[in-house]
């Protein structure tokens, strides 16, 4: 059955392979060039004992480069496009179904082996790809901390690994039960880009609970902040009647002190006019002015020791979310009319 | 035949509906084991039906199906019996027919290779080329013999010479009989094509409106059916002596299709022996189940 299997897919794999071989050549070539500049640039910051602001000065990332790795985030879905979504749909579709299955090999085993094999090379390629992008990403990693923000958080580590069996998985099941290949296809992107936004905009914050912050204005923010490559899940201004608004109100400014949104014309007026005041000495006395106003910010967030907590959490959702899909899967092969 | 042996085919009151349709109804059928049956009927009868629900690949809604003793199933132990091809001869198109022998070497555990290259050598099949560049003929013939190439017990073969021109069909038919010769083997064959049926069956199953009309051997039907020509007078005493199949009536004369219990004595009609097409069409014709009406009129005659 595996030669069965390696013979009905050899083509996609030569072609997956191939591509995965151009992308690692950039990765390498690329992530080579990177390291050493950043290694370099730490040398002379040393030197001149300005490394605290390196990260606002040092720009590593070639754009075209930085594009193609952004876009790795769709690696997932094109395999649940293209190798999930065809497995079962198109054997039903052209009728070949109806020579496999009546070949002397149960159904159940025909689609044991197919689908083991076809995940285990989804979790290849999705894991290589990710391995790839995670080691290119670590001087960025370490220069900008950046790593736990959603958009390098789901594509680096194990998580794209994690999406990509889920994705496979989906195409097998959506091509079990619709039985068309391109609207087995269809229904893997849409349902695939739900999911993975639902996951990570509602469901990854809640993984662990956050740390929470309360943070004076009469002291120096940042003495306070987090450290690393922490998640800010929210932040904000509270005041003597409770919370405040985030963001511009009725038209008006808004800024951020230290990271938190600060709405201007939610604030006292004493406040606001210090704000304005173009002197640095009077600029400095508007913190101290929140504070006396009983104001304070609250930061929620998730510290950088939690990053692999939160793939680990994530990639075990993805897979599980994969285990059930294709056991739907083998109970529709199984019990409809092929 | 020995008596202890079952049926390689039994079924009663099988039955599938899909969800408005009935596409079988009530089918009970026996095939003896060594037959060439022939299952006729118009187009949507249910042959396709019927010959899936043998083969395991749909499952029936109503009935008992038992093909060689056991209930289809997805079991490589019933599979490795049946050899089953589909109407649209369902075969990987970009795949070459060595890739299909490959295939079928890799998952039956009993694969006569030789007997498939062999096959192919003869009719001039290329081994390399791909299957979608082959003629609808080679493709028949090349799906016949992987299906073969199994040594299946029971073949179930759905209008496999529709896409034949009359020379492909001959040697598929050719290929087949040779293949029933071997002894061992069973075959249900769908087919339009009576004359090309009449040649190499020996058993009917006749269908028509999702219901089994006639299922037997092709000799002793045959000899039980008989055409009456004669005037076209009341015909309820030949009804109440004959189950009438059909009645074409003229002004002046009628013609009568009847199974016979018995022979014919009314003078008044000429009898004459029935071929198969005669047969086949006179059921066909027939919109309902096989005679209901007439076996109760017998009834309450009694």
């Amino acid at each position: 059955m595996t030669w069965v299997v390696w013979r009905q897919h050899r083509n996609q794999a030569y072609i997956a392979a191939a591509a995965l071989a151009a992308f690692a050549v950039l990765m390498l070539v690329t992530g080579l060039q990177m390291a050493s500049e950043y290694r370099s640039a730490l040398g002379l910051c040393a030197a001149s004992h300005s490394c605290s602001n390196l990260a606002s000065t040092l720009n590593l990332e070639n754009s075209a480069v930085s594009a193609v790795v952004t876009l790795t985030v769709v690696v997932p879905c094109l395999l649940g496009v293209f190798w999930g979504g065809p497995l079962v749909a198109r054997e039903c579709e052209t009728g070949t179904s109806q020579f496999a299955w009546m070949q002397g090999i149960s159904r159940t085993r025909w689609l044991a082996v197919t689908v083991g094999w076809t995940m285990l090379a989804a979790a290849a390629w999705g894991g290589a790809v990710s391995a790839l992008v995670t080691w290119w990403s670590s001087p960025v990693n370490s220069l900008n901390l950046q790593n736990f923000q959603p958009s390098q958080f789901d594509i680096q580590g194990t998580v794209p690994m994690g999406y990509a069996v889920f994705a496979v998985a989906l195409g097998i099941a959506a091509g079990a039960l619709v039985r068309r290949t391109l609207p087995a296809m269809a229904i893997t992107v849409v349902v695939f880009t739900l999911v993975r936004l639902l996951v990570s905009e509602d469901f990854r914050s809640h993984f662990i609970t956050p740390v929470t912050k309360t943070l004076n204005f009469l002291l120096h923010a940042r003495a306070i902040l987090p450290t690393g490559s922490y998640w800010m899940v929210s932040s904000g201004l509270v005041g003597p009647s409770g919370p405040v608004r985030s963001g511009p109100l009725n038209g008006g400014p808004s800024l951020t002190f230290d990271g938190v949104p600060i709405p201007v014309s939610e604030l006292p007026s004493a406040c606001r006019t210090l704000l304005f005041q173009t002197s640095t000495k009077s600029a400095s006395g508007f913190p101290s002015c929140l504070a006396a106003h009983g104001y304070h910010a609250v930061l929620s967030y998730q510290p950088a020791d939690r990053y692999w907590a939160f793939q680990g959490i994530e990639t075990g959702i993805f897979i599980l979310l994969a285990a059930i899909l294709i056991a739907v899967t083998a109970i529709v092969v199984r019990r409809r009319d092929a | 035949m020995a008596s202890s042996n079952v049926d390689p085919i039994q079924t009663r009151g099988l039955s599938k509906r899909y969800r408005r349709v009935t596409a079988l109804s009530d089918a009970s059928i026996a095939v003896p084991e060594g037959r060439i049956s022939a299952l006729i009927g118009p187009n949507g009868a249910g042959k396709t039906t019927l010959l899936r629900l043998l083969a395991g690949l749909a499952r029936p809604t109503g009935g008992e199906v038992a093909v060689l003793g056991s209930h289809p199933s997805q079991d490589s132990a019933f599979l490795a019996d049946i050899g089953f091809l589909a109407q649209e001869i369902p075969l990987y198109r970009r795949f070459t027919a060595k890739d299909h022998i490959g295939i079928g070497a890799h998952l039956n555990a009993r694969w006569d290779e030789a007997s498939v290259v062999q096959r192919l050598a003869t009719l001039g099949i290329p081994l390399g080329q791909r299957v979608g560049t082959l003629s609808g003929g080679q493709r028949a013939q090349l799906a016949l013999a992987l299906t073969l190439a199994k040594r299946p017990r029971l073949l179930l073969l759905d209008e496999p010479v529709a896409a034949l021109d009359p020379l492909a069909r001959r040697q598929f038919l050719a290929h087949l009989s040779e293949a029933v010769a071997g002894g061992g083997l069973t075959v249900v064959l769908s087919s339009h094509l009576i004359a090309d049926l009449e040649r190499i069956c020996d058993h009917l199953i006749l269908l028509a409106a999702s219901r089994v009309q006639l299922c037997g051997d092709i000799d002793a039907l045959l000899a039980e059916h008989q055409v009456l020509v004669g005037p076209a007078k009341d015909t309820t005493a030949i009804e109440r002596d004959h189950t009438l199949v059909q009645a074409v009536r003229t002004a002046r004369q009628a013609t009568l299709l009847i199974r016979r219990n018995g022979p014919v004595i009314d003078p008044a009609y000429e009898a004459s022996d029935v071929g198969l097409e005669e047969l086949v069409l006179g059921y066909m014709g027939q919109p309902a189940g096989p005679t209901p009406k007439h076996l109760s009129a017998i009834g309450e005659d009694k």
